[in-house]
């Protein structure tokens, strides 16, 4: 049991080391939009 | 064989927990007093390493510190691995008076925060890959070896005689000379204004200094392992400590500035906390003033110092648990009595002039031994992965950069 408890965690610690290291998408950096006025009725 | 006292097993058992509580607190106490952008980040260091040492402490964390010595006092042996033979029986040898597994999860509180507080020292620019590995690292190869240097039995320097009773040394010392190297050796953040940035969120910090001061009563008195008369000690001289060198902070930077910081309240508290947890149960409540009141003196002067260096330890854990902790160990040397705990030493005002000699073998040996294993680690893992993110990831801030998530909407 430790044994495979063992395995997860080295699972897990290859996982950190491969995982991205950046959000995959970039979107939420970009600027905001400018906000546009409703149009009137 | 030993017999469970429920008494002292829900003393320890509370006191793990208040332990725990530790590590958010610091969580938010670092995460007010760096800047918008880098207050997710630096929240998730704290947060992670509370899972992830969790999970290290159990498989092997708890037996390179507390299993059965390999023999040269240097690190306990893997016959406990995966916490095997641990369990609701109480150990022979630590805290015979509870479960071995109560004792090993308050041990394991302690094992989260030390390398929780270092994170403090690479703020706002370390790379969260880099960071998870260097946690991993840094609780394996340097904090266990530590922990069973001074409180195995067969540890080398408890062989000695050092005196620490609840981590001056093994916590608050090795975090901040970690600390140190590790500033050192991420260098100083870009665009830094000087001398310090805005912290963005005071109130944070102090609600976080709160849960700490609050925890620590778990720290200090739940390190008496039962709850009898030291721990009862350990909680006057803990929350007194903290007190003294809380106005002692106020008053200096009320001197030197000009203002009554609340942030030097804070900072002030831990500083207090941080140099009785090494003297909590063995010193006098008087002591414990004079404790609270030199660290209050020194830790801000060390504060105004690294400012006025080109080292940029974000949140000054150096100057606060480095010089905190040393000041807190040479100062039990000074202070101990065995008329508050029979099983310490008398120190320097109690006709033991040689305790002061042992807890600086103490303090020099830990800190010598975290300053090059930390350097080591640092070095190693910069080959796999760069510690330090580029500047335009420093730039838009680590929230965004690094995790994808903003703390606030404007």
């Amino acid at each position: 049991m430790v044994a495979f408890a063992l395995a997860s965690f080295a699972v897990l610690l290859i996982a950190w080391i491969v995982a991205p290291d950046q959000p995959r998408s970039t979107a939420h950096m970009d600027p905001a939009p400018p906000e546009v006025e409703p149009a009137a009725a | 064989m030993p017999e469970i006292n429920s008494g002292d097993t829900a003393w320890i058992l509370a006191s793990a927990a208040l332990v725990m509580l530790m590590t958010p607190g610091l969580a938010l106490f670092y995460g007010g007093l760096v800047r918008r952008k880098n207050v997710l980040s630096t929240i998730m260091h704290s947060f992670f390493i509370l899972g992830l040492v969790s999970v290290t402490w159990v498989l092997w964390g708890y037996t390179l510190a507390f299993g059965p010595d390999t023999g040269l006092g240097l690190i306990g042996g893997l016959e406990w691995l995966g916490l095997e033979s641990v369990t609701g029986a109480p150990s022979d040898v630590y805290a015979t008076t509870v479960p071995h597994l109560a004792f090993m999860a308050f041990q394991m509180m302690f094992a989260i925060i030390t390398p929780a507080l270092i994170t403090g020292a690479f703020a706002e620019r370390k790379r969260f890959k880099a960071f998870v590995l260097f946690a991993v690292a840094w609780s394996t190869f340097v904090y266990a070896p530590i922990a069973h240097w001074v409180w195995s039995p067969d540890g080398w320097l408890f062989d000695l005689g050092v005196l620490d009773f609840a981590g001056g040394t093994v916590v608050h010392l090795s975090s901040g000379i970690a600390a140190l190297v590790a500033a050192l050796f991420i260098g100083r953040r870009t665009g830094l204004v000087e001398p310090a940035t805005e912290p963005h969120d005071i109130p944070m910090t102090v609600l976080g200094a709160g849960l700490l001061w609050f925890g620590w009563f778990g720290f200090n008195a739940g390190s008496a392992l039962s709850a009898n008369g030291v721990a009862a000690t350990a909680f006057v001289t803990t929350n007194t400590a903290a007190g003294m060198a809380a106005i002692t902070w106020v008053t200096i930077s009320w001197l030197h500035k000009g203002t009554p910081s609340v942030i030097g309240a804070a900072i002030g508290a831990v500083a207090g906390l941080v140099a009785i947890t090494p003297a909590a149960g063995f010193v006098t409540p008087a002591a414990s003033i004079l404790i609270g009141l030199g660290v209050g003196v020194i830790c801000y002067g060390a504060a105004q110092l690294r400012l006025r260096s080109h080292i940029d330890d974000a949140l000054d854990v150096f100057a606060v648990h480095g010089v905190g902790g040393a000041f807190g160990a040479i100062a039990t040397g000074v202070f101990a009595t065995t008329a508050v705990n029979a099983a310490g030493f008398d120190g320097l005002l109690n006709g033991n002039p040689g305790q002061v000699v042992t807890q600086l073998i103490g303090v020099g040996s830990v800190a010598l031994y975290s300053a090059t294993a930390t350097a080591a680690i640092l070095f190693v893992i910069n080959l796999l992965v760069p510690i330090r993110v580029p500047g335009t990831e420093e730039e838009t801030g680590l929230d965004l950069a690094q995790h994808g998530e903003a703390a606030y909407q404007s």
